[in-house]
This record gives structure tokens, sequence and C-alpha cells, in this order.
């Protein structure tokens, strides 16, 4: 007897989004597997933030079908978790690193005794161990990030969403946070849906990459990326298969524009 | 009245002494009446004298607790409602306006219509306290209730976070800046209307002290009232300022 194949983590079906009377996302159909990092890239204004708002359940879709897990999305749900590109509005000022954390998971009904050591741990996983005390003004833009990661994974999400989570972190900060997350994502086999206007970083993160074209946002391309893992900074960026489908995806959004 | 700059701190303490100085010297040169402005010595004496032997500790209790049980009140109602009407769009949407005429008022203007309806009672005075200094906490706390960051409200849908969940984990603490900023300003309206009241409908307390003191050219008592009045607006509000950079530690650990 044939296995049924898995239900997707995230299921788009003819997807529209209306939003102020203009349609930003149209046809947009697309399965992604569970345990799969997916990239989506795209000019400025292509509808990647809104998509992954969709899938969030902030943002309803006017047309078509989203499930996650073979479930329709009815709103936000805790086991999806956002990871927003402006890390200093997304934690709470006036919460210590470990109580940031804490707020999801007071969300989630844990009691406080329980709290502490998870606390630790996903710090100390974000390599904030010893910053637990301390306020998100007092840490830099990177390791604020890496808050909002640990505050993420503290929901136990089965899907996680980044829209352009690196995009204002220096390049250095970008690959180490790069990695950190490819090995989080890997250890726990989340599906990760991973937005960014960076093709390099799209092809070194995901397993697949989505190209979208704008006027209205529509698929473009879903590329494999069949690269080894685990990736590595100069090994996979000077592979010869790297720089082929990174030369091949730039023609593709140079030429249609 | 933070202490920056030690040469700062000596230099405001020196201006202290030199006003103290010159007021002295206005007395004891005859340059204005004994019988308007005292010796500063005398008016130290006369507030010894009054607490000592006289009745300026119940009537400074009075007033104290007069501008504290209105104050509180205010506070109370202020923070429930500036919530209630903080964390909804269409509850500022229906009272705005409202709120925007009466703030503008003089709280002392509200005075002739509560002796009109409670009479020159204690009830009045604590209305007419707790009215007046409502304002400055009530709006203090509604904008601080309506100006979460869009971005938090996200964080608490992902969340899922419950309505009260919200109010008490990011309404409240983001609210909290404009709430303590709101309720010193509101102690200070509530002294002001304490003393009014007193004077008013004569009811125990230094309003009601220095207006006899001043009335029988009792200079010396008189200074040594507004002192001592001066002195109760001072230590309030040293004293929820202090309350304020406990509880924002957090907006100075930058
Ligand atoms: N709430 C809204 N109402 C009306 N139009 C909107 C709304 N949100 C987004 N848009 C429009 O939808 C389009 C896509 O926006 P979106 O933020 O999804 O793009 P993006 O691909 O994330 O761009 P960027 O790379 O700059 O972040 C834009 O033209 C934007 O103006
Ligand atoms: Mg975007």
């Amino acid at each position: 007897m044939l296995a049924r194949p898995p239900e997707p983590a995230i299921a788009f079906d003819a997807i529209r989004v209306d939003l102020g009377g203009k349609t930003i996302l149209t046809d947009i159909t697309l399965d992604v597997k569970p345990g799969e990092f997916i990239c989506v890239m795209g000019p400025s204004g292509c509808g990647k933030t809104t998509l992954l708002r969709v899938v969030a359940g902030l943002v309803q879709a006017s047309a078509g079908k989203l499930s996650l897990f073979g479930k329709p999305v009815q709103g936000p749900s805790r086991k999806v978790s956002v990871v927003f590109q402006d890390y200093g509005r997304a934690l709470l000022p006036w919460r210590d690193a470990a109580g940031n954390v804490a707020l999801a998971l007071e969300a989630a009904g844990m009691p406080r005794a329980e709290q502490r050591p998870l606390i630790e741990t996903l710090l100390a996983k974000v390599g904030l161990k010893d910053h637990a005390h301390k306020f998100p003004g007092q840490l830099s833009g990177g390791m604020q990030q890496r808050l909002q990661i640990a505050r993420c994974l503290a929901q136990d999400p089965e899907i996680l969403l980044m829209d352009e989570p690196f995009g204002a972190l220096d390049a250095m900060t970008r690959q180490q946070l790069q990695d950190e997350v490819l090995a989080l994502a890997a250890e726990r086999n989340t599906t990760v849906f991973f937005v960014t206007h960076d093709l390099e970083e799209a092809l070194y993160l995901g397993d697949r990459v989505v190209a979208l074209l704008p006027n209205p946002g529509r698929l473009a391309r879903i590329v494999d990326v069949p690269l080894a893992r685990p990736r590595n900074q100069l090994a996979t960026r000077e592979h010869p298969d790297f720089l082929a489908m990174r030369r091949d995806l730039f023609d593709m959004m140079h030429e249609t524009h | 009245m933070t202490l920056r700059n030690p040469i700062v701190f000596i230099g405001s303490i020196a201006v202290v002494f030199a006003i103290l100085f010159l007021w002295w010297l206005a007395s004891v040169t005859g340059t204005v009446s004994r019988a308007f402005v005292p010796n500063p010595f005398d008016a130290w004496a006369a507030l010894v004298r009054g607490f000592s032997r006289g009745d300026l500790l119940p009537q400074t209790i009075g007033t104290v607790g007069r501008m504290l049980q209105g104050w509180l009140l205010a506070s109370l109602i202020g923070v429930v409602l500036g919530a209630a009407i903080g964390l909804s769009r269409t509850a500022r949407d229906y009272l705005q306006p409202t709120l925007e005429f009466l703030r503008p008022l003089p709280a002392s203007a509200i005075i002739p219509v509560a002796i009109a309806l409670m009479g020159l009672s204690p009830g009045m005075a604590l209305t007419v306290v707790a009215f007046g200094s409502l304002w400055p906490t009530l709006l203090g706390t509604i904008h601080g209730f309506a100006a979460v960051e869009p971005r938090l409200k996200e964080v608490a849908r992902c969340l899922q976070m419950s309505g009260p969940a919200f109010a008490w984990k990011i309404g409240l603490p983001n609210a909290m800046p404009d709430i303590l900023a709101g309720m010193r300003l509101s102690m200070t309206v509530a002294l002001i209307l304490a003393i009014i009241c007193e004077m008013l409908a004569s009811q125990a307390g230094l309003g009601t002290a220095i207006l006899l003191a001043a009335r029988a050219f009792q200079s010396s008592e008189l200074f040594a009232g507004i002192a001592l009045l001066g002195a109760i607006g001072l230590v309030s509000n040293l004293a929820l300022r202090a309350v304020e950079i406990r509880a924002l530690a957090w907006q100075n650990s930058h």
C-alpha cells in the first residue's frame, strides 16, 4: 500500500490579495513541504511581505485557499511565529532579554517555574547567555535580532516566518546569523519561510528559491537548490552550481524588468 | 532635580540663599512694610511656633490628606478610564471631542457647580480636587495606551494574547511614562484645589490658616504657611520623581 504523502506545511492555492483596491498578489500556488527552508525573493514592492503576512494570518487572502498542515488559516496562531525585520520595534523595551523570551512562554500559559530553565537554554542557543538581564536598548542590533529569534523559538513553532530578518545588519553579523538560523531550523526540522531581496542569501539558505515579479506580485520561477548541507559561507558560495544559479536568477530578474 | 553636575547643584542652593538674603534685606531695610512681608527669621519662628504650640500640624495633615485623597481617587479613575478609552479606537473616536472640550476648562470653574450641588462639605472638596486633578492623568493614560507601537500589537496577535494580557503586559508598561508624568502634574493641581476649597468652604487646613493670617495682618504666620505649601509641593514632586526613576529604569539604560 502506498503511504499517503504528508500534508504540505504551507499550501497556497490560487491566492490573491487585494489591498486598498489594488491587486497586490495574484495566482500564488505553491506547496511548502514540512521541514523545508523556502526563500522568497523579488524586487521591492512585489509583495513578499504581504505574502508572509498572509501565512502569519495577519492579512486575509481575497481569493484562494491557504492551509497550514492541511488546516485552513483562520488567523494568527502560536504554531506560526514571525521574525520581523524591525527588531527594535518588535521587542518590549521595558523587559530585559529574559523577560522578552518569557512573553511567548506566558502567552502559551507555561507556569513560571518551568519558564526559567527554558529561557536560559533559549538565550544560550542564540548566544545571549550573558545578557539575560539587559534591556533591548542595551543590546546591539544583531543581539536584538537574536533575542527576537529566541522569543520566536520559545513559541516552539511548526513554521518560522522571517521577513528580511538580517536586512539591517552588517555583513559579518548577517553571515553569522544565517548559519545560526540554518542550524536551529535543521535541529528542530522547522519549516522556514524566509523573505529576502538578496539573491545570494536566498540561494545560500534555501532548499528552494521562489522568485516573485511585481505589478501585480506573481510567481516567476521556483528553483531547486540542491547544494550540500550543512552549507558553508565560503565553499557553498564558491560552488559552481551556486554561481550558475545565481547568474541564471540574476538574468531572469533583469530581463523581465 | 537631577544631580547632573555638583557645581550646578551648589549653584542652585546658592540661588535659594540669595533669594532668602534679598528677602531679609528688604524686610530689615524697611523697603516693604512688616505688615506685608516679615523678616525670614520671624517667619521661621512662626513656623516652629505653629508646629510646637499651634494648630499647624493638624492643619498640614488636613491639607495633605485632602490633596492625597483627591489625587488618589483621580489617579485611580484616570488610569482605569484612560486604559479603557486608550485601548479602544471606537471609544476614542466618540469621547475625544468631549475630552478636548473639558480639558482646557480651569479646574476652579467647577467649584461653584460643586458647591451648588453638594454645599460646603468635605465631599464637595474631595469631588473638586479629584475632578480637577483627573485630567493630566486621564489624558496621559489615554495617550500612553493608544500609542502602542503597531508592531507590538502584531506581536501580541501572533502570540494570541488575550485582551487583558495585552493591556497588562504591553499597554500598561507602554503607558507608564505618560501615566507617571500625568500623576505628577495632577498632584500639583490637587494641592492648588485643596487650598482653594479650604478657603472657600472654611475647612481646617493650611488654606484657611493663611487666609486668616492674611486677614489679621500676621505676615509671619502667612509666610510660614506659604513656605509650608511650597515644601509640600516640593516633597510630593520629589517623591513621585523618585518613583518614576525607579519604575522607568529601562528608559535610562541605553
Ligand atoms: N495595507 C496596505 N494597503 C495598501 N497597499 C499596501 C498595503 N500593504 C502593502 N501595500 C502595497 O503592496 C505592495 C507590496 O508591498 P510589500 O510590502 O508586500 O512588498 P515587499 O515585496 O515586501 O517590498 P520590500 O522589499 O520593499 O519590503 C506595495 O506596492 C505596497 O504599497
Ligand atoms: Mg517587505
